[in-house]
């Protein structure tokens, strides 16, 4: 992601409330790590898992942080089990910032990637979680704030897929 | 050492502080001894802890109890690395470890029947006290520091498998009941709103 989309988009999660986000590194949205841990409005929580990523974060949603998971596609197959158990049946809002690895747009995809993000749609309907994808940083921060909203509205999470522009190198 | 004995010396314990259980024993149990609102009954394997790190970070001030099995901890236990990392000093860590999946009714042995030992596995994560006990009184010992002091322990209860909890009625409270319930009292005790309808 270029370091000026990386920029605007730190600032739609800061504008839209988000306060703490638990997260394990990936590649394509990286350059907003640096972002987030200079900024003092975000906590942030690295963990080992995405699945305790979710569990972090809703503990935390549910002691009145705004809370983000951010992870690679990948994550969300390793946390389904704690975003049904946690995050679904107890109703706990979460955006989830997921780099939308091996879909179509992900202009670094290859066939390490492409299964996983053929299976991301059927997995996160499966899970009954709400999504869109961003393909480019157009009105970003209205992108996420209105993620921001339904996720509590539905109090539960919902899933932002981040490709196309957002996985261009830097 | 039993379970309920142990969560019968917590239970008139527990004040303000915030309890997270994992499943079977750990939750009917606990349910069953504690009406404290501030009780979040998570239920399901391998998440309390998880769920316990992030309010124990969110709610720096709040002392918080994690009661979790030996099964639950063993399938999560990707957990270890990041509370040592993130050494929260208002979280407990209480692990009722019967070496058995006692919840699947046919108790096969878990790892810690075996050569595994959770405390070491906690120690080498870098939890610095993480610790086992094995009678009620060093139970109470360790219980009673933690509640008193600051610093993240992890306390290991070995205990004897007891099938007691199936003769206990289980709390018919239904997740997201518990949730408004547990999020209503932190409203209500840090004078935030937390769940609101427009976010």
């Amino acid at each position: 992601m270029k370091a000026e989309l990386a920029n605007r988009m730190v600032v739609a999660l800061k504008n839209s409330g988000i306060d703490f986000i638990s997260h394990v590194p990936e590649t394509r949205l990286s350059e907003m790590l640096p972002l987030l841990k200079a900024d003092d409005t975000f906590m942030l929580v690295p963990v080992a898992s995405e699945a305790e990523a979710v569990g972090i974060a809703a503990g935390a949603a549910l002691a009145g942080k705004r809370a983000a998971v951010y992870m690679e596609g990948t994550g969300v197959f390793v946390s389904a089990y704690n975003l049904l158990t946690v995050g679904i049946r107890y109703g706990v809002p979460m955006l989830l910032l997921v780099s939308y690895i091996g879909s179509v747009e992900d202009q670094r995809n290859t066939f390490l990637y492409s299964q996983y993000g053929c299976r991301m749609i059927p997995q996160l309907e499966a899970l009954g979680i709400e999504y869109r994808i961003i393909e480019d940083g157009g009105n970003i921060g209205a992108k996420v704030s209105n993620a921001v909203r339904a996720m509590h509205a539905l109090k539960q999470p919902v899933a932002l897929l981040f490709t196309g522009e957002f996985t261009e190198a830097q | 050492m039993i379970r309920y004995n142990c969560l019968e010396l917590l239970a008139p314990l527990v004040t303000d502080q915030i309890v997270v259980t994992s499943l079977s024993g750990q939750k009917i149990e606990w349910a069953h001894l504690s009406k404290h609102e501030g009780n979040l009954l998570v239920g399901t394997m391998g998440t309390a802890l998880g769920v316990g790190i992030g309010l124990a970070v969110a709610l720096p001030h709040r002392k918080v109890i994690v009661l979790e099995s030996d099964g639950s901890v063993l399938l999560s236990l990707f957990n270890l690395p990041t509370l040592a990392n993130l050494n929260p000093d208002n979280l407990i860590v209480f692990v009722f470890d019967n070496a058995s999946y006692s919840g699947t009714r046919i108790s096969e042995p878990t790892a810690t029947a075996g050569r595994t030992d959770l405390a070491t596995m906690a120690r080498g994560a870098g939890i610095e006290k993480a610790v086992t006990v094995r009678d009620l009184e060093s139970f109470q010992k360790e219980m009673t520091a933690a509640l008193s002091e600051n610093g993240l322990r992890f306390v290991v209860c070995k205990i004897e498998e007891s099938k007691d909890h199936r003769n206990i009625l289980r709390t018919d409270m239904d997740p997201l009941e518990n949730k408004y319930l547990f999020v209503r009292y932190l409203e209500k005790s840090e004078g935030k709103p937390i769940i609101r309808s427009r976010g």
